[in-house]
């Protein structure tokens, strides 16, 4: 469903070239849960941007449902991001001056949907937080911040969640709801990829993959 | 993303930022004020031209002593200078001669008083001014022959004076004399304006002013193509009467309305010239003021504008909010600027003519004003939006999402 193929992504920063990516592949099914962990540096963040399609690879491709996205257009991309992305965050990244819902339905405006207000709350209440639907992100702790997040990444019915280190900002208690819940979403079919640095997270996971130097070096299945 | 989003995005940052907005509107705010006061007195001196012309006619010269200090010695202006130019056989294409005399007089009728313009005329001016009677007679031949002490007043001055008694028969103080009320003039606007005192010339040669001397003489050619040679018989006239060598200077000199009118179009033009660059310089400031603000909004909202791209914000989306949201700004400083100039115009009303009392401009507001002030704010917003609007655009979401 999801598939790298020779995938290498270099940086060229003017006098040297930094390669962040060297000839990756890697694929993925639906409803496919995967961890990606590595030190910082091995490329871990380039490969979740080039997933996300906020970023294209120097070389190799990307293909998503069969569909080549690796050259796409900016804007071609943005509807990809829209309509089968979804992104969490490990700061959440939520826009401060809006509500709780009103964060939810963001997506929604970039795609023309209908009833928004609606479909918002009701992701909201898949996530469990449908009570904090009307407050800032500020009035809101972390875990709950988060699971604002994934309602959000939710609302497009996405194919893949793209989850960077979901649980780097939370305690323990609140860690284990949030991946509960990406659990839960693969469960229903969604592909999830998380990046993280803590192996009981990945313990979750199907599926470890291991980055050094932008190379996968390792691959380990539960 | 939806138009209407868009606007109440950028209403929302407006007024999360009062303070920061208000002093980035007020450049606009100075320069639309002014791009209204400049219409409205624009149009109102076109309104006042255009009455003043009907008042006075195309055709009408005057004449008066010269003020030119080449000219060494100046004979007065007299009433019989007047009457040799009345004479059809010496001054075929003359229709009309009044002699004037004028000076600003304290009136007062019981607890009013006014200071206006009294002016000293023979029945004869109503052929080339164009006074038209409310109520009571004009100024008679036999008022002239006998010094008679009565007055004929201006619209605004019969209301200043005896507000809604009838002044007719009714005798007002001016000068330490009382002069009898014989007539009121109706409303006519213009410069001039309605302020003003007609008394008979003699009257007011022996009461008010003095002497055998006139201060300007009225004439009206005949026809409004023979102003010309109207003028040539005025100078050869006048000449031989003031033993003017050939060659030497003309002690008077003659004005025609095309002329006056002239004079006052180039001083409107100074002044609209003034006016614009004020405005224009306003506008400017103010959109670099809105350009500026917008350049620290996109750097203050780059996380935003990352997480926008990131959800699936296009390119266009991006540009489309920032262009909206200086827009906006723009539009509301706008907005203000054209109450603050209509209400101040309604507030003032009549303006002065360059400081010259008895003339003035009513301004005038009207829907292409108001049309034109919202355009031109619109169009201010769009302009200074343009450059950080792009930026913000082009930025790379990567780059955004990782900014503190």
């Amino acid at each position: 469903m999801l598939e790298l193929e020779n995938i290498t992504k270099i940086y060229d920063m003017g006098k040297v070239k930094v390669t962040a990516l060297d000839n990756v592949s890697f694929r993925c099914e639906k409803g496919e849960m995967v961890s990606i962990m590595g030190p910082s540096g091995s490329g871990k963040s380039t490969m979740m941007n080039v997933l996300g399609c906020l970023d294209r690879p120097t070389s190799g491709s990307y293909r998503l449902e069969g569909r080549n996205v690796s050259s796409l257009k900016d804007n071609d991309l943005a509807v990809i991001r829209n309509n089968k992305l979804g992104f969490v965050f490990q700061s959440y990244n939520l826009l401060p001056k809006l509500s709780a819902v009103a964060n939810v339905e963001l997506p929604l405006i970039y795609n023309g949907g209908h009833n928004r207000r609606q479909h918002a709350l009701e992701a909201l209440e898949s996530v469990g937080i449908s009570n904090r639907a009307h407050h800032h992100p500020s009035e809101m702790s972390g875990g709950e911040q988060q699971r604002v997040a994934i309602a959000r990444a939710l609302i497009n019915n996405p194919l893949i969640i793209l989850a960077d280190e979901p649980t780097g900002n939370l305690d323990t208690a609140s860690s284990r709801t949030i991946i509960s819940l990406l659990v839960e979403q693969s469960k229903k079919g969604i592909t999830v990829i998380v990046v993280t640095h803590e192996e009981d997270i990945a313990a979750y996971t199907q599926r470890t993959i291991y980055l050094r130097d932008g190379k996968i070096v390792e691959e380990r299945k539960r | 993303m939806n138009i209407w989003e868009s606007i109440r995005t950028a209403w929302q940052s407006i007024f999360a930022n009062r303070m920061r907005s208000l002093l980035t509107m007020l450049g606009i705010v100075i320069g639309v004020c002014a791009v209204v006061l400049l219409v409205a007195l624009g149009q109102g001196f076109q309104t006042s031209m255009k009455t003043t012309f009907e008042n006075m006619g195309a055709s009408a010269l005057y004449i008066s002593s010269s003020t030119d200090k080449a000219v060494k010695s100046v004979r007065e202006l007299t009433l019989e200078d007047a009457e040799a130019l009345a004479d059809p056989k010496v001054a075929p294409s003359i229709a009309a001669v009044s002699p004037t005399l004028s000076q600003s007089v304290n009136a007062s009728y019981g607890n009013n008083s006014v200071t206006v313009q009294c002016m000293g005329v023979m029945p004869e001016i109503t052929k080339i001014r164009n006074y038209t009677l409310e109520v009571g007679r004009f100024i008679s031949e036999q008022d002239i022959i006998t010094r008679q002490n009565v007055v004929v007043l201006g619209y605004q001055t019969a209301l200043d004076l005896f507000g809604s008694e009838s002044p007719l028969g009714k005798s007002l103080r001016a000068e330490g004399n009382k002069f009898q009320v014989i007539g009121t003039i109706q409303k006519m606007g213009g410069f001039a304006g309605d302020s003003y005192i007609l008394m008979p010339l003699t009257t007011m040669q022996s009461k008010i002013v003095g002497g055998n001397n006139v201060q300007q003489i009225a004439v009206k050619a005949i026809s409004p193509d023979k102003v010309d040679s109207a003028i040539a018989e005025i100078t050869s006239v006048i000449r031989a009467r003031h033993y003017i060598m050939p060659g030497g200077t003309d002690d008077f000199a003659i004005r025609d309305m095309r002329e006056i009118m002239n004079s006052m179009q180039q001083s409107l033009a100074t002044f609209s010239l003034f006016l614009s660059s004020v405005g224009a310089i306003s506008l400017i400031v103010g959109s670099i003021g809105i350009m500026n603000i917008m350049l620290v909004s996109v750097s203050e909202r780059t996380r935003e504008i990352g997480i926008r791209k990131a959800i699936g914000a296009k390119r266009h989306d991006i540009l489309l909010q920032f262009l909206i949201e200086s827009s906006a700004l723009s539009f509301t400083g706008g907005s203000i600027g054209l109450l603050i100039g209509v209400g101040g115009t309604l507030l003032v009303g009549d303006v002065p003519f360059f400081g010259s009392p008895g003339t003035s401009i009513q301004p005038q507001i009207s829907p292409t004003i108001v049309i034109l002030a919202l355009a031109v704010s619109i169009g201010t917003g769009l302009i200074s939006g343009t450059y950080p609007a792009t930026r913000a655009a082009r930025l790379d979401p990567i780059e955004c999402l990782r900014h503190e």
